[in-house]
């Protein structure tokens, strides 16, 4: 391959792992592509030139895409503007020149993988109540149309819940079992679907290595399937909790809590108006004065008291019945998951002890608190 | 009486923090903003429309060249501080030098001595030294109700967030080195002003050869105190500080600026609220007041330069105060080692141990 490889998104948690390992094993090729210079904080270790390139200003993209080959889609955010982000980036790869574009979809795009052995080419389920889900759909669907015209290979990658060391899907777990607001819905028996972070980088290194066209939509996943009651068992285990801690709550429909209103309030249109629009120093006023009005202020936890707090996500992801099937991304790609999900709690129970994670103290969790 | 005011770097830093502080200080006929500087012409107008009576210049010798301000704030990437200092100290102002004072120890040497030749106050912006908390502590500390044997653990990380306009931040010739430099200055001056001179014993950090630090961990000593900083940028800590005594234990509040959590040992915790207050304004008996938030510490520490340049007070942090932290911060670089990220595969360990910054030298 002569070109270079860009990475969008690469100050996300995916794409800062991809670059850990890409300048680990010594590749040089990788051009990291960020959309502010913010995002150049979470790599700066690594001391790689990056590129600025905002998937709303096409030409600053097409100008960051300049001599790639493989372009490496990983970006995140609103997901209002997941459609339009993926139709930019298509565009600007297009006329950059680019051999090859890999799109991280998801696999929420399939609601709750309601079918064994669902195909890989299904179609997303567009009435999906969660709009990260619906618009990761849409995007699948332009990309779908733009396959047809062959004006280069797409790739469109579905991880499910991408876990390991820094990951939301690690954090908070570990939170919940130290502060006693763990949850399983019925009998924990729903499917996680995950897959480990350095697992879904491999995947990414196969596509770009593939010497033949390969278009399509591939599942990825790792190789074990793992319940929630399992991934709760072994966080729990590996965090010296007692699982007879975790909260069990029904199965048969989703009944939404204090916390799960507050959470929809923030997706609503004015809240995201608002948040954009205050002044910082307006904004901490207001989360200050918010807190002083309902802090009880009491003394220092010492865990497992809290009650759940299901959300509507949490509830759904829970209610999985069947794992992502993956066959066909082995047989295009061959087999990538070198970390077991053994290993990858191994690693992912190290990261938190290196944050000074400790499960006794109910309010010591990674991001809680601030030390002013 | 109305001082006049220069800002040298008009980043996101000056943005956020300092420009709402003093359009209230221009509104209260503190202070009136005589000249912005920075040469991006862009941003200096875009300040300029909250300034009315400020001129816009690209460097602080066209700004110099036509006004002698009574203090002069400067805000631009740290490997400059010294010399936009030296150049306000020449002319006849004195500064308010946002943190790191320096990119290096020599640079700071130099604004040291620059600020004590030309008799004017050198205020460093530490703004953490204003929080009402470290009042609180520093009494409790002082009282001995934490006993003797005094150990503690400071952690403070999360994903970057701050919106900076350029990369100065994370090139080691620019800003002189990473986290460390960004969050570890404001920490280990907390740090100072509760246990005194600090001393660092290890250093380890996750810097590659042409990289700067995202994460650092540093082995401290102060005289009665010895403990642990964690610093990151790249991930969440379980952020917060503590300090454990023969007779009890101590921690900030998790988000208030003006409390503090404290218990004799084997007793229930108990919140105490500090009653700490900084002038308002110029006046001699003016109003005081407690800041609650960040931006309003911004405020109070601005007002405390102005009146160290009006009435000689002293400054919340000397020339020699950040002088003394350009120093740690140098020993540290100086015993750096590769810090263990016990998480990689043993492989990836071997790479990031070979390539640490360290072993270039």
């Amino acid at each position: 391959m002569s070109g270079a490889i860009a990475i969008l998104g690469a100050g996300g948690f995916v794409g800062a792992r991809m670059l850990e390992m890409s300048f680990l094993a010594g590749r040089t090729d990788i051009v990291p592509v960020v959309r502010s210079f913010r995002s150049v904080a979470r790599v700066a270790n690594l001391g790689m030139s990056h590129r600025l390139g905002d998937a709303s200003q096409p030409e600053s993209l097409e100008r960051a895409l300049a001599g790639c080959e493989v372009v490496v889609n990983l970006t995140t955010g609103d997901p209002a503007d997941i459609l339009r982000t993926t139709r930019s980036i298509y565009r600007a790869a297009v006329a950059s020149g680019v051999r090859l574009l890999i799109h991280a979809s998801s696999a929420t795009v399939y609601g709750q993988v309601a079918q064994p052995d669902l195909p890989d080419d299904s179609p997303p389920q567009l009435d999906h109540w969660m709009p990260y889900a619906r618009e990761k759909g849409l995007a699948e669907n332009f990309l779908r149309d733009m396959m047809a015209e062959r004006r280069l290979d797409i790739v469109v990658l579905r991880p499910g819940l991408i876990w390991g060391p820094r990951s939301p899907w690690v954090i908070r777990p570990a939170v919940q079992l130290a502060s006693g607001s763990a949850y399983l819905v019925g009998d924990g028996g729903g499917i996680c679907n995950l897959i480990y972070v350095d697992n879904l980088v491999r995947s990414i290194e196969a596509v770009i290595a593939h010497p033949r066209q390969v278009s399509g939509f591939y599942n990825v996943a790792d190789d074990e399937t793992t319940t929630w009651r399992e991934y709760y068992a072994a966080f729990a285990a590996g965090l010296g909790v007692d699982p007879a801690t975790v909260h069990t709550v029904p199965a048969d429909r989703f009944r939404t809590g204090l916390g799960g209103l507050a959470e929809e309030l923030k997706k609503l249109p004015p809240y995201q108006w608002l948040k954009y629009r205050l002044s910082p120093e307006t904004k901490s006023a207001i989360k200050l004065r918010l807190k002083l009005a309902f802090d009880r202020d009491g003394p220092a936890q010492s865990g497992n008291s809290a009650s759940p707090e299901v959300t509507r996500d949490m509830w759904h992801l829970q209610t999985t019945r069947h794992p992502l099937p993956t066959s066909r991304f082995k047989a295009a790609f061959g087999h990538q998951n070198r970390s077991s999900f053994a290993s990858g709690l191994a690693a992912s129970l190290a990261w938190l002890r290196f944050t000074g994670f400790d499960q006794g103290r109910a309010q010591d969790s990674p991001g809680q608190g601030s030390a002013p | 009486m109305t001082l006049e005011l220069m800002a040298v770097g008009c980043g996101t830093v000056f943005d956020q923090y300092y420009l709402p502080a003093l359009q209230k200080l221009e509104s209260r006929g503190m202070v009136r903003v005589v000249a912005l500087v920075d040469p991006n012409p862009g941003r200096t107008a875009g300040i300029q429309k909250h300034f009315p009576s400020a001129g816009a210049f690209a460097t602080p010798a066209e700004a110099f060249a036509v006004t002698t301000p009574d203090l002069t704030i400067i805000a631009s990437p740290p490997n400059l501080h010294a010399e936009h200092a030296l150049s306000a100290f020449r002319a006849g102002s004195h500064v308010l030098c946002e943190k790191p004072m320096a990119a290096s120890v020599g640079d700071a040497e130099r604004m040291v001595a620059a600020a004590s030749a030309a008799k004017r106050v050198l205020a460093v912006g530490m703004t953490r030294r204003m929080y009402p908390c470290l009042t609180e502590a520093r009494a409790l500390i002082a009282s001995g109700a934490l006993g003797d044997d005094l150990s503690f653990v400071y952690r403070e990380g999360g994903v970057y967030g701050w919106p900076v306009s350029t990369d100065f931040a994370f090139r080691r010739a620019t800003a002189g080195g990473g986290v460390l430099i960004d969050k570890g200055t404001h920490v280990l001056d907390f740090l100072a002003a509760l246990f005194g001179r600090p001393t660092a014993a290890a250093y380890a950090d996750d810097g590659y050869t042409e990289g700067v630090e995202t994460n650092c961990r540093i082995g401290v000593e102060f005289p009665g105190a010895r403990g642990t900083v964690q610093l990151s940028w790249s991930q969440p800590l379980v952020n917060g500080f503590h300090v454990h005594g023969s007779a009890g234990e101590l921690t900030l509040h998790p988000w208030r600026l003006d409390a503090v959590r404290f218990r004799k040992k084997g007793g229930p915790w108990e919140t105490r609220i500090s009653a700490a207050t900084w002038p308002g304004d110029l006046r001699q008996e003016g109003k005081r007041g407690t800041p609650w938030t960040y931006e309003e510490c911004v405020y109070y520490q601005i007002v405390q330069s102005l009146r160290a340049v009006t009435h000689g007070e002293p400054v919340p942090v000397t020339g020699e105060d950040g002088l003394l932290i350009v120093h740690t911060i140098d020993s540290c670089y100086r015993r750096a080692t590769p810090l263990r990220l016990e998480w990689l595969p043993e492989a990836e360990q071997a790479q990031a141990d070979s390539r640490h910054w360290s072993r270039r030298q």
